[in-house]
């Protein structure tokens, strides 16, 4: 069997500082700090090989098994519900999941919430806690258009500085839990490579305790 | 490695019938009532249904364990069977038919039946592949855990669930934003983080829930880690990430991965809770085994679809055809008789039967 680490990391920003967390704790890879247009790198003295994937895939491709280990945001992971490990909070890429709605939106209870978002199965949860009848409309993008156009009364989604919901006139009503990226783990990989698996969850919790000293 | 999933399928049979269990042959379907009346118990809430001729709404069984439990009469013994079925399950955007095998142990269960349970999981596992592990935990001794911590029922299953994930950051999180404050809570956060060889565990458990919990409870599950570690050095973990319905499984719940397999293969435990919702009084302890994850195991072919293909001319005679056939797979090569090379295919060799007789090509 590969004994190689597989590790996934959700392309952009976010992957990146994960990519130097890792680094800090002592997996570098200098192959992935060259600009290229590779999607996969390793460092095979360490047992490492990182792979980029869309944010949102972090998590299928360690449930199915390609990645042993990956770096996925709490929104994902309680979204999909994937049959993973969630193994740390890496303290990266904080924001928030809010309801935001139009300055001027006042709730009418005797109507059906009008709801747009990304994440319907969040929506849906956390509208049925509470006992609101919704309605989901299901987008992929530029969710703020969605109350500006009329075409729901709010949204649920992520919020990080909020600077975007100002720019549309928008506003949070209602927080819903924080969001930051979790080390996840496949649940056979963390059985047959758990040396492995405990020694970067231990690498990172320590590069994670460094960097919350210094903030 | 298995050349085929027959042949695993037949050692895995011989496994079971080598400790006297009895194999269960079932009808496809079932009432669609057993499976409303027990969603938790299924892997998938949907189910495959069709209306009978006489009106009665029907399912394709998603589960057989039911079906078992449901037909199985109390003599007052104990009852021992193995099958082999298809079960029909929603997956990704249809239903699929799924290949399981497993066994149920109903009756009188004791402890030499659990034990032997246990065993028959790790055997079979090991049939599979012999870089594999059997996780076990014990739901009993967590739940007396968690109620004695004055944790309420539906925060109890939110425990439950992050212990599932091993996410000791948000069951920490949970436990202090629930107000809980029993000394227990630490202990439970200890259990979350309990993960170590069946012969390391019992002096390791006994630390965090001796008197605790109910003490015959832990010496049971101890006497067990300690057979198992016997029989089975190496292979056994007591992890308590393992974990499943409070409503169906009340004592030791297992699961087992081969290497090579991304998820686990076996799933099973003692579901006297199960046994109490359908109105039985014994108890009962099982496994299943999820054939169809095992396909990436078995040995892919060799890129031929045959030995060799034998193109003939439309004009010769069957028996001349035959008679080519015949000599080609003397000694025991596959022939694949056409008269047009197919497309798509592939062939060690190829023999071309023309009017001037049969030649390599």
């Amino acid at each position: 069997m590969n004994e190689m680490l597989n590790v996934a990391l959700p392309k952009g920003r976010l992957g990146e500082n994960v990519y130097d967390l890792f680094a800090r704790a002592g997996y570098r890879c200098p192959e992935i700090e060259n600009p290229s247009r590779r999607l996969t790198f390793e460092n095979s003295a360490l047992g490492i090989r990182y792979f980029w994937v869309k944010p949102s895939d972090v998590a299928i491709y360690v449930e199915k098994g390609a990645a042993d280990i990956g770096v996925a945001g709490k929104d994902i992971l309680l979204e999909y519900r994937p049959d993973v490990y969630e193994l740390l909070d890496i303290g990266l890429g904080k924001c928030r999941m809010a309801v935001a709605a139009p300055k001027s939106f006042r709730e009418d209870h005797k109507k059906t919430l009008r709801v747009a978002t990304k994440f319907p199965n969040i929506a849906k949860k956390y509208y049925a806690s509470v006992g609101r009848d919704i309605d989901i409309i299901k987008l992929n993008g530029s969710i703020e258009l969605a109350p500006i156009l009329g075409l729901s009364d709010v949204i649920v989604d992520i919020v990080e500085t909020g600077a975007t919901l100002r720019q549309n006139g928008l506003e949070v009503f209602e927080t819903l839990f924080g969001i930051s990226a979790r080390l996840i783990s496949n649940k056979a990989s963390y059985r047959f490579k758990r040396e492995k698996i405990a020694a970067v969850i231990s690498g990172l919790s320590a590069a994670v305790k460094k960097e919350t000293e210094n903030d | 490695m298995y050349c085929s999933q027959e042949e695993l399928n037949s050692r895995l049979r011989r496994v079971f019938e080598g400790a006297g269990y009895r194999r269960y042959v079932m009808s496809k379907f079932e009432e669609y009532d057993l499976y409303s009346d027990n969603r938790d118990f299924l892997a998938s809430e949907k189910v495959l249904t069709f209306t009978d001729l006489d009106g009665r709404l029907m399912a394709l069984k998603p589960d057989v364990t039911l079906s078992i439990v449901k037909n199985t009469r109390e003599s007052g013994g104990i009852e021992k069977v193995y099958y082999h079925e298809n079960v029909y399950r929603a997956s990704g955007i249809g239903f699929k038919e799924i290949s399981q095998a497993g066994l149920e142990c109903i009756g009188e269960v004791d402890e030499y039946s659990v034990c032997e349970v246990l065993s028959l999981a790790a055997q079979s596992l090991m049939t599979i592949g012999e870089s594999c592990e059997l996780d076990i935990s014990h739901l009993g001794l967590l739940t007396e855990l968690i109620d004695g911590a004055g944790i309420g029922e539906s925060a109890k299953k939110e425990v439950i669930r992050l212990m599932g994930e091993k996410n000791l950051g948000g069951l920490a999180e949970f436990l202090a934003d629930e107000g809980a404050k029993s000394p227990l809570c630490d202990d439970i956060i200890a259990l979350a983080k309990f993960d170590c060889d069946a012969s390391e565990a019992p002096i390791a458990l006994r630390k965090i829930l001796g008197g605790k919990v109910s003490e015959e409870s832990l010496a049971l599950f101890c006497d067990t880690c300690e057979f198992l570690s016997e029989e089975f050095p190496s292979k056994v973990r007591v992890d308590f990430s393992t974990v499943g319905d409070l409503n169906y499984y009340s004592g030791i719940i297992f699961k087992g991965y081969v290497d090579g397999i991304p998820a686990s293969v076996l799933s099973g435990g003692q579901y006297n809770g199960l046994m109490k919702k359908m109105k039985r009084k014994s108890r009962a302890i099982g496994f299943a085994l999820y054939l169809d994850l095992l396909e990436p195991l078995f040995e892919s072919s060799d890129g031929f679809d045959a030995d060799i293909l034998l193109i003939y001319d439309r004009s010769a005679a069957p028996k001349d055809i035959y008679s080519a056939y015949k000599n080609l797979s003397a000694d025991g090569k596959s022939v694949l008789v056409l008269p047009d090379r197919p497309k798509a295919l592939r062939f060690r060799e190829v023999y071309i039967l023309s009017r001037g007789g049969v030649r390599h090509e």
